[in-house]
């Protein structure tokens, strides 16, 4: 538990540098500061929380109540950005003159230099829309959404955790939960939909066992024979993906 | 996107939130600004729905039920909040306070312009740019299948087949608050979720900086800006670890533990620090602060199921050692009164969940 503990601070703190930042702020606040509701909140409160995130025994506690992955947002309680922004006004009022400026183009080099840059993330990319969806999931879920029902879709696993976000009523054999290793989520059809080579007549098949009356693949996705030879027919070309409809299904409403 | 849903959502966040918070203004010595009314008049707003909504979840209500309960408080506290103001008019004509204020120094100015600027410049990224993080999967559908189906949080959000009640995830139902946002204003799920959100979370962020900034510097007002600059940069190079509250806010917006960091955490810190300063000038604390303290505390509950522990660990440290500096004692016990909804919900999480 002690080295879970450690590894969740260690993870937290990133490269290190904020936090060192905030233990400075933190020594440089206990040496100057005076009024004792800031000491009390911004000094005091803090060290104790640390005590007790290092505590076993509340670790324990909080681990058997709500796991463990979520220990960290313990250390949300920690007001860093405060307390080392406070701290650096502080400084900053206290000087004159040129050295006044100097000090604050020192401190923003050091944020920047210390921090990472939230936009460069790599999760980050240019949005495609209004909806914040790739656009290609769109228009294959408005080709596919039948009005007044809901339908059973199978993707590829690059757009499961975006289809539902766009379209309530678009239903999957399996979502985002069978990307997390962790969380052991098994469906057979996900195997073979992410085989090497598409085996057409198991993935028509399964998909008629679990009720799934489109089947979306990459145009470049190879195929053993055709999903045409199964019954299912070429519904749409969106992209680079074609969408495949049971041929065998009527979604019709009424 | 249409302007009538977009007046409604500006309705929904900003106007009603603003009215429903004027009537806090006076839990501090001085009357507090528009930042104050609209913050703790949401808080109030998330805390009623939270109160409202859970019971009608675990109930395996409708989600149409909490549109037309949450539709009433709302009106009952928008009314309540406009008969106060008339009364509190006609008693005291009561007006925000004009105090003296410093002139705008030159530095002053070009700090808030700077302020400014980094604040717009993160609200264009949060529509320009798409963050694909795989959570979404999870609270997006929650809001969209509540809205679509009425089922809450009774099918698999990942592939929207049905299931049991889902109450880990019920208990703290802030995707069925934004599932309102886009019932009331008939905006498409996603962008309520990917831009709308942000675009009222970051601004309400910075919004309780400027406020504890207020009480920090509250003799020169010079620190406030270059206070806040501070603060947004750090947001904006807070992306050096996974987990970082910061990072949350500007990437994960929509989801209710961003908002539980980025705002109810700071909030709490606003609270406390009113608390201590009452308690260091021995002034009266009113029901008005407890009421908003409450509020807070309920509205972690609606963000995330940790958020009721998390909200509990802060006051409960932060109140006895406010105790044991001050030698004072008997505000432990409202102090804890507030933490009853939250203990009340960890209980139902341990029992049910």
């Amino acid at each position: 538990m002690w080295s879970h503990m450690l590894n969740l601070f260690q993870e937290y703190m990133g490269s290190g540098l904020i936090v060192i930042w905030f233990l400075i702020s933190l020594i440089y606040l206990w040496i100057t500061e005076k009024r004792k509701p800031i000491r009390i909140l911004f000094l005091y409160v803090p060290l104790i929380l640390l005590l007790l995130f290092f505590n076993p025994v509340f670790a324990k506690l909080v681990f058997e109540a709500a796991g463990d992955e979520i220990y960290y947002r313990i250390l949300w309680l920690l007001p860093i950005t405060v307390v080392i922004a406070f701290a650096t006004v502080e400084i900053w009022k206290r000087l004159e003159g040129r050295r006044k400026s100097c000090f604050l183009v020192a401190s923003v080099a050091i944020i920047v230099i210390s921090g990472k840059y939230v936009y460069s993330n790599e999760y980050f990319q240019k949005a495609e829309n209004l909806y914040h969806i790739p656009q290609t999931v769109v228009d294959i879920c408005d080709a596919i959404e039948v009005e007044g029902r809901e339908v059973k879709a199978i993707f590829p696993l690059e757009m499961v955790q975006y289809v539902r976000q766009y379209s309530p009523v678009i239903c999957m054999p399996y979502g985002r939960e069978i990307i997390v290793e962790s969380w052991q989520f098994w469906n057979p059809l996900y195997d073979v939909m992410e085989a090497d080579v598409i085996d057409p007549g198991l993935l028509a098949s399964g998909c008629r066992e679990q009720w799934t009356a489109y089947i979306i693949l990459p145009k470049d996705k190879p195929v053993n024979g055709s999903l045409t030879d199964y019954d299912f027919e070429v519904f749409a070309e969106i992209d680079e993906y074609v969408i495949y409809k049971d041929a065998t299904v009527d979604l019709t409403v009424g | 996107m249409t302007i009538s849903g977009m007046l409604i959502l500006i309705g929904l966040l900003g106007v009603v939130p603003i009215i429903i918070g004027s009537a806090f203004v006076t839990v501090d010595k001085k009357p507090q600004g528009l930042p104050f009314m609209w913050i703790f008049g949401q808080l109030v707003l998330w805390a009623g729905f939270q109160l409202l909504s859970v019971p009608i979840i675990l109930k395996v209500g409708r989600f149409s039920q909490v549109v037309n309960i949450y539709n009433v408080y709302t009106a009952v506290m928008l009314v309540g909040a406009v008969i106060l103001w008339c009364v509190r008019r006609k008693k005291t004509k009561l007006r925000p306070v004009k105090t003296k204020e410093e002139a705008l120094n030159k530095t002053t100015l070009v700090a808030w312009i700077i302020f400014w600027a980094l604040l717009v410049f993160q609200l264009i990224q949060a529509v320009r740019l798409a963050y694909g993080d795989g959570d979404d999967a999870f609270y997006v559908a929650i809001s969209g299948m509540a809205e679509d189906s009425e089922w809450m949080y009774q099918k698999i959000a990942y592939t929207g087949w049905p299931s049991v009640l889902d109450v880990r995830h019920g208990m703290a139902p802030f995707p069925i608050w934004i599932a309102y946002l886009i019932r009331l204003s008939g905006m498409e799920v996603s962008t309520v979720n990917h831009i709308v959100m942000p675009l009222m979370l970051i601004p309400m962020t910075y919004a309780i900086y400027y406020l504890l900034a207020e009480k920090l510097f509250s003799k020169k007002k010079e620190g406030i800006p270059v206070f806040l600059i501070i603060t947004e940069l750090l947001v904006l190079f807070g992306d050096y670890s996974y987990y970082t509250a910061e990072r949350f806010m500007i990437a994960r917006s929509r989801q209710g533990k961003a908002a539980l960091g980025s705002v109810i955490i700071p909030v709490l810190f606003f609270l406390l620090l009113l608390f201590l300063e009452k308690m260091q000038e021995n002034q009266r604390i009113s029901l008005g602060y407890w009421i908003l303290l409450g509020a807070t505390m309920t509205t972690g509950c609606l963000c995330s199921t940790l958020g009721a522990l998390l909200v509990c660990v802060l006051i409960g440290v932060t109140g006895l050692c406010a105790a044991a500096c001050y030698k004072k004692w008997k505000f432990l016990f409202p102090m804890a009164t507030c933490c009853v909804p939250c203990v009340v919900y960890a209980g139902l999480y341990l029992i049910l969940g």
